[in-house]
């Protein structure tokens, strides 16, 4: 005769535990973009900040003047974000202490996000950081970066939550993809060109009011930071907020 | 197999002291315990990895935080649940950091009181022992220390299981509102709400100020009046809320405390309309 | 000065009642041993002259090396216990290279000067708890000679002190006193790389013992073409050359 009576349980065998595990990260949502001119730089992103459904901000910051004529943003995960740009703006600080105030360059700039970026490789920034400025040569540029670290100079670049709604969109009206010249049956490319500060503005409006309508986690506002040889400007529209 | 044993047997029935079986009685009265019956295994330290990683136990719901022309209001209850049970009634969410900053904390109660120690920490070594009690850690301050503490301990896959809410004066001495979570993620509005707040009280509080910068024109009672409203719909609703709350107004005459106010204006009447859900049936 | 000894003497980092490193000192005196070193910077670019001690026939010229490349854009001459040197060139290089990974660019001559300086004083322990690398100072002077975009050529001594100033020229080493001298006496703002050299070799050949010729002496540059040691040929021509001036004269 047994001396326990078996019960349902008995059969119910856990080899591993039940795992509640804590996810470090969130999506914070929110679409970032940048663009290279002749002599200038733009760099424009929405100002919504979201969690699941809800709209935790309708304007939160996240393109910076880092210093040194450098915008910079790092969109997806907010937390991660800031903590990336706090950090190079740290970094910033001591490159001046280090090379007697000399100014960093967009391009050593890319470098170093890299190195930041990369040294958290297997517990990584989960952000699309772009930063753009002028280059040593005066012309507007863009570099655009993954979440580890991989990085190149672009013309034009968008990030985050809407970014597969608008780099498509750029890729035709920045760098002329699929456009043809009238009357070559689609035979000669469009040549191309610089854009003016005007039209740039213009496409980042557009692009990001259509990106407002179609994509839930952008809208509220759209801030653009402007690189020229003058220095820094911000612009600010309202977008829609629903 | 068990051996069946007399009942003199029984009355010298000893217990067992292994730490890890204590208080059963020892192998010699009823045989070894049969631990593959429903995991009774006592071994988890040895069958578990590590763990860091928790999840909140006790926990307090929602809190609200209003900016208005002169200052800000803050709103939580007194409710500490342990999941669905109603654990403890007189827990105080809001606390008063430095002279001119409150901090309303949801989540968990236990990783609440650990930061109530490391900001009061904060204020010694500030306020008292580096400021000679200048009044120089200001609610900014306050919000950008609690996001590095908050976001160092995610990085370390070992959260402060809380939800945040900084209220008080910028340095140009303008309302300051803030938010910060577990993850580190911040975030200001002229109109904040935690957990469940962030779905019921949102809406109502931006009713109230839609557009951030509106609320300059925002009187102290129709903030409140608002907040009062925001805190019966989360009676209503939230099952984890209270009924008593307190209610913190941070202006230029300083933070003033209410405690136990109650929701007012309670109207059930619309429950006896309800159908389904296990209601009444009709 | 030196004469006598305390026991002040004993510890490397210990001040003494006047406020003096007696082994920072002495490890001075050691430079004033080692064989002459040039360094003069124009707008062209900067010359690098070292004197090269062959204490025998038999020894072969081309071992003794007292000028070396740390990096494209910037080259050092040594005078001292040139062994030294080794581990401060080593850490120059790292120091350069680790700039260009991190940012891309090429690291500014000032700043490599001072990472090199940074080692100076780590034979005590250091403030940050950075352990002690060496049993004593360095017996070593450089002069460091560079090029960079933002302040064009420039020359730099490094002492064992761990301090380190620009000059338009300097000179180190066994013959530094009579050979300041007379870079005082001839440099210009204006002096041509050309003109550079032939002062070096000038000098030099004014401070050494043996007769001057491309086995005891040797030129180095760096331009805005890079860091580049003269070979032999290069260096013969040269002397050639001021020989010939001076006879004129």
């Amino acid at each position: 005769m047994n001396s326990t009576v078996a019960s349902e349980y008995s059969s119910e065998i856990h080899t591993t535990p039940i795992e509640h595990r804590f996810n470090p990260y969130s999506d914070n949502g929110g679409t970032v973009l940048g663009i290279a001119g002749k002599d200038f730089a733009v760099l424009a992103g929405d100002t919504r900040q979201v969690e699941g459904y809800s709209i935790n901000s309708r304007y939160e910051q996240k393109i910076f003047n880092v210093g040194d004529d450098i915008v910079m943003t790092a969109n997806g995960f907010a937390a991660d974000g800031s903590a990336l740009i706090d950090r190079f703006r740290n970094q910033l600080k001591w490159y001046k202490f280090d090379h007697n105030n000399k100014k960093l360059s967009v391009a050593s700039s890319a470098r170093y996000i890299r190195h930041l970026l990369y040294s958290k490789r297997f517990f990584p920034y989960y952000v699309s950081t772009l930063i753009a400025g002028l280059d040593d040569e005066g012309k507007g540029c863009v570099y655009s970066f993954d979440p580890v670290g991989s990085y190149e100079r672009e013309q034009c670049r968008a990030g985050g939550a809407a970014a597969s709604l608008i780099m498509p969109f750029l890729d035709n009206q920045v760098n002329f993809k699929n456009q043809y010249q009238p009357g070559s049956d689609g035979t000669e490319k469009k040549p191309l060109r610089y854009l003016e500060l005007d039209e740039v503005l213009e496409l980042v409006k557009d692009a990001f009011s259509s990106a407002t309508e179609r994509h839930i986690q952008v809208g509220d506002g759209l801030e653009i930071f402007i690189v020229t040889k003058e220095g820094v400007r911000t612009e600010y529209y309202p977008l829609k907020r629903d | 197999m068990v051996t069946v044993r007399s009942e003199s047997n029984l009355k010298n029935a000893t217990m067992n002291h292994d730490p890890f079986a204590w208080g059963r009685p020892d192998d010699n009265v009823y045989g070894k315990y049969n631990q593959s019956i429903a995991q009774a295994k006592n071994n988890e330290l040895d069958a578990f990895p590590k763990m860091h990683t928790q999840q909140p136990i006790i926990t307090g719901t929602s809190v609200l935080g209003i900016k208005y022309k002169n200052g800000i209001i803050m709103a939580a209850d007194n409710i500490g649940s342990y999941g669905s049970l109603l654990r403890f009634s007189n827990i105080e969410r809001i606390i008063k950091v430095g002279s001119e900053t409150v901090v309303g904390v949801s989540g968990d109660i236990s990783d609440f009181q650990q930061l109530e120690r490391i900001l009061e920490e904060l204020v010694i070594s500030e306020e008292n022992y580096d400021n000679q009690g200048e009044n120089n850690l200001r609610a900014p301050h306050v919000h950008e220390y609690l996001t590095r503490v908050l976001y160092n301990r995610r990085n370390k896959m070992n959260p402060l299981w809380n939800s945040i809410i900084v209220g008080g004066f910028d340095n140009d001495k303008t309302p300051f509102l803030k938010y910060i979570d577990l993850l580190g993620v911040t975030y200001g509005s002229s109109t904040l709400a935690t957990g469940f707040g962030s779905y019921l009280a949102i809406p109502l509080l931006r009713k109230l100020i839609p557009d951030d910068k509106d609320y300059s024109n925002i009187e102290e009672e129709d903030a409140k009046k608002v907040i009062q409203e925001c805190m019966r719909v989360l009676f209503y609703r939230d099952a984890r809320s209270g009924e008593k709350f307190t209610l913190v107004t941070v202006n230029d005459e300083g933070v003033k405390f209410e405690k136990d106010v109650e929701v007012t204006g309670q109207s059930w009447e619309f429950a006896k309309n309800l159908v389904g859900y296990g209601s009444k049936q009709l | 000065m030196f004469l006598t000894r305390s026991e002040y003497d004993r510890g490397v980092s210990t001040f003494s009642p006047e406020g003096r490193l007696f082994q920072v000192e002495y490890s001075l005196e050691a430079i004033k041993l080692g064989s002459t070193a040039i360094g003069i910077a124009t707008s062209e670019g900067v010359i690098l002259g070292v004197e090269k001690r062959v204490t025998s026939p038999l020894l072969e010229h081309s071992s003794i090396e007292k000028i070396v490349e740390i990096d494209h854009h910037i080259g050092c001459a040594m005078s001292g216990l040139t062994a030294d040197a080794r581990s401060m060139i080593d850490h120059a290089r790292v120091s350069s290279l680790t700039h260009n990974l991190y940012y891309d660019e090429d690291i500014q001559v000032e700043s490599l000067t001072q990472s090199v300086c940074d080692l100076a004083l780590r034979f005590g322990e250091g403030a940050g708890g950075e352990e002690r690398l060496m049993s004593r100072p360095f017996g070593v002077a450089l002069l460091i000679a560079g090029i960079d975009k933002d302040n064009g050529p420039q020359l730099y001594h490094a002492e064992p002190s761990g301090t380190f100033y620009r000059y338009d020229a300097k000179a180190i080493g066994s013959g530094s006193e009579g050979a300041q001298a007379e870079l005082q006496n001839e440099y210009h703002k204006s002096l041509t790389l050309k003109e550079a050299e032939l002062l070096a070799l000038k000098i030099l050949k004014q401070v050494m013992e043996e007769k001057l010729d491309c086995k005891n002496a040797q030129l180095a540059s760096v331009t805005k073409e890079g860091f580049k040691v003269y070979s032999d040929e290069a260096t013969e021509k040269i002397i050639k050359e001021l020989n010939e001036a001076e006879t004129e004269d």
